[in-house]
């Protein structure tokens, strides 16, 4: 039997229609076998464009349609769901994609139009052989995964558990807070970032709905959208938070002394060691890295004084295996590192500072408790030189992209170093100030109106140490003059980048990054906080740097997105999966084996394929020999009908 | 470390050459690194320790529980008591 097949090819706009001769590909096909309906328009995605489409599917009587256009990730769904309104089986409908796969990488209109013209007639001898299919519905597991706790993390958690979702919120530190908590003040309202951060992680913790793994990482993830199995390792527990009275008799005897996190270096802290002192969930824990030896017992003072018997050397790493419907990716970032700054004397001098150092050098909590001093020899600065775009904006040494908040974190710096030493000088070194936010402009005018900082626009080459003073070697490129500034202390406004281990949960979560690290979002503007894979979604810096406002959003819309995807009783899996003939099947296990998603299992003697696990891959096809399986609507006698076109 | 008074505990290592019969224990077995082992003979006839690096000690001990010969001690250096955390 030939189907009455009909071909729409679209020009897309010029994508498409520049580099091949739409018209005469709609003209070539009408005349092939089965072709009843060969047409071609400017936007086949557009209202008109689905209209035409679902008019000739009811006045043509078609039973197969090829749309040739664009990637089917792009519009596959649109078309099956116009084909739908038509009246014809949504699975009838293929798209032969002649934009990314030919009209984009070809210059050659001659050349390119008969490779879309074999493209597309391939498409309609492989809808001649299709079958009428019903997408197959699976369960949806109801709860939610949130990787990396910091604000973004945080704030999903907290609206999932709000519509009723089970949370499960994973954190590789040993506190939830991540960044937002070493900040002392926020922009631009100079509120304490510690004062609205600290209720947040209070309610994770009191929260029945989310159960908090810190010192957790995603080991590996398998199942599909709405039916994720995540392995989740557990670093070894070796202080019991339910038995820590947080008595700190253990930190006086651990001998040794590592650089704290918390305070970004500028205090130490012992092996075991409480993050901070109001962290979540609140334990002291043992930095197995820095401890003297666990395996055998080399030092074991802790646990001699610990009363309450809360330690214990012999724990070992756990793994759960947790069952997710969707996951929230919110990894965060960390600041550019300053050795890469050699010419500002990053790292090298212990007066140049990174901005987290001095967000702690501001904060009450921090390593100086609010006072301003030069690390070195405990001074109050009196001139101090802020370096924005550190590591930002240089494509040719550093990072290619603008890190977005330096210019509003670096004018409060300026701000609350006024307030901290009301005669001192701050001078700041710019390019632009890119100050777009509510209230942003206002507050950097304020800096510079009230509180006297110095902006100045240009570069610093060279920072040097010369008489206990760090000799800044700048340019004011308005006024066309060299400047040297004798400063005290020099902080620069680091670029930020995707946190370490970025890289790694993309891999395990098989989602995209973009050019620099961050996490890729579906689409940059109607995707903003889809990952590329279904049921996965990103939230904050982990997607790009952005700011707090902006992190809480992205972090809600994210949230919002998961809800609504788990609202749904029933899950669509595409029934393109893979059939087993089984009188032709000799239970060889070779496809059991080759299936990447464990969805084959041997029934009676003949291979069985669990539909919901099933992605129609085709590995098994492609290792069965005798021709048993093949996969829906992509069986082996249309990749022969494919090929024979394509070749013709 | 610019802040704070935590700094590390050191230990002072007391060897006892006579005694020592060149196991290696203390060497193998130190998480800091802070001995090795002499190429300098004692009365036995054995190859003493010696401490590479003093400063790296933190007085954890372990080279004294272990030593078989009883020929190894570690006491805390005095200073060290006095910068306890607070």
């Amino acid at each position: 039997m030939t189907k009455r097949t009909g071909v729409f090819v679209c020009h897309c706009g010029k994508n498409i229609a520049a580099t091949v001769d739409v018209k005469k590909v709609a003209q070539e096909l009408a005349e092939d076998d089965g072709v009843v309906f060969s047409e071609d328009y400017v936007y086949m995605c557009s209202d008109p464009g689905q209209t035409a489409v679902i008019d000739a599917i009811k006045d043509n009587d078609l039973n197969g349609m090829v749309i040739s256009c664009c990637s089917p990730t792009l519009h596959e769904k649109t078309f099956r769901d116009a084909s739908e309104l038509g009246d014809l089986n949504a699975f009838q409908c293929e798209i032969a994609n002649i934009r990314e796969q030919c009209a984009w990488v070809h210059n050659d209109m001659e050349v390119a139009t008969e490779k879309a013209l074999k493209i597309t007639r391939a498409s309609v001898r492989r809808v001649q052989h299709n079958q009428a299919l019903e997408p197959i519905g699976v369960p949806v597991t109801r709860r939610a995964l949130v990787v990396g706790a910091g604000i973004a993390g945080i704030q999903a958690a907290l609206d999932l558990t709000d519509a009723g979702l089970d949370v499960v919120l994973v954190e590789k530190q040993a506190t939830i807070g991540g960044n937002m908590l070493k900040l002392s003040e926020t922009f631009p309202t100079l509120d304490c970032s510690q004062c609205i951060l600290s209720p947040k992680m209070v309610s994770v913790s009191k929260n029945s709905k989310i159960k908090l793994m810190t010192e957790s990482e995603v080991e590996s993830i398998s199942g599909f959208v709405g039916n994720f199995k995540v392995k989740i390792k557990k670093k070894a527990e070796f202080v019991d938070p339910e038995l820590c009275k947080l008595c700190d008799d253990c930190t006086p005897v651990c001998p040794v002394a590592v650089p704290n996190e918390y305070d970004v270096g500028l205090t130490n802290r012992r092996a075991i060691h409480i993050p901070f002192a109001q962290a979540i969930p609140a334990s002291f824990t043992l930095d197995e890295e820095a401890c003297l030896g666990l395996d055998p017992v080399v030092c074991g003072k802790c646990e001699e004084v610990c009363d309450v018997g809360a330690i214990d050397y012999d724990k070992k790493p756990t793994v759960t295996e947790e069952e997710i419907g969707a996951i929230v990716v919110s990894t965060g970032f960390d600041l550019y590192g300053m050795e890469h700054m050699g010419e500002f004397g990053g790292g090298r001098y212990p007066d140049v500072l990174d901005g987290l150092q001095f967000e702690r050098l501001c904060s009450a909590s921090g390593a100086t408790e609010g006072h301003i001093m030069r690390p070195s020899d405990h001074k109050v600065p009196k001139e101090i030189v802020f370096i924005q775009c550190s590591g930002s904006r240089d494509p040719e040494n550093h990072c290619a992209y603008c890190s977005k908040i330096c210019c509003m974190y670096t004018a409060k710096h300026a701000t609350l170093y006024k307030h901290h030493v009301p005669d001192g000088q701050a001078y700041i070194f710019y390019i632009d100030i890119r100050s777009g936010g509510k209230g942003y402009e206002e507050f950097v005018q304020r800096s510079m109106e009230n509180d006297g900082v110095i902006y100045l626009r240009g570069r610093v080459s060279r920072v040097y140490e010369k008489d206990g003073k760090l000799k800044v070697m700048g340019v004011d490129t308005l006024a066309g003059r060299n400047i040297e500034i004798d400063a005290d202390m020099v902080v620069l406004a680091q670029a930020m980048e995707p946190s370490k281990g970025t890289a790694e949960i993309a891999k395990i979560l098989k989602i995209g990054r973009d050019k620099d690290g961050f996490l890729a979002e579906a689409h940059p503007k109607l995707k903003p906080v889809e990952s590329v894979t279904a049921g996965i979604y990103l939230a904050g810096a982990a997607q790009g740097p952005k700011d707090i406002p902006e992190t809480v959003s992205q972090a809600g819309a994210a949230a919002s997105k998961v809800i609504a995807l788990l609202s749904k009783d029933q899950l669509a899996h595409s029934p393109t999966v893979a059939k087993v003939r089984d009188p032709w099947c000799t239970g060889c296990e070779m496809c059991v084996d080759a299936c990447p998603y464990d969805a084959i299992a041997l029934v009676d003697g003949k291979a069985h394929v669990n539909e919901v696990l099933c992605e129609g891959c085709g590995s098994c096809v492609g290792v069965c020999v005798r021709a048993a399986i093949d996969v829906k609507n992509v069986t082996q006698l249309q990749v022969h009908e494919m090929i024979s076109a394509i070749m013709a | 470390m610019a802040f704070g008074k935590i700094k590390e505990i050191t230990g002072e290592v007391t060897i006892n050459k006579a005694w020592c019969k060149g196991c290696g224990f203390c060497v193998h077995y130190c998480p800091t690194d802070a001995l090795a082992m002499s190429s300098e003979y004692n009365a036995k006839g054995y190859h003493p320790p010696f401490i590479k690096s003093p400063d790296d000690c933190r007085d954890c001990d372990f080279c004294q529980s272990i030593c078989p010969e009883f020929a190894i001690y570690v006491t805390r250096k005095a200073e060290t008591e006095e910068n306890e955390n607070a």
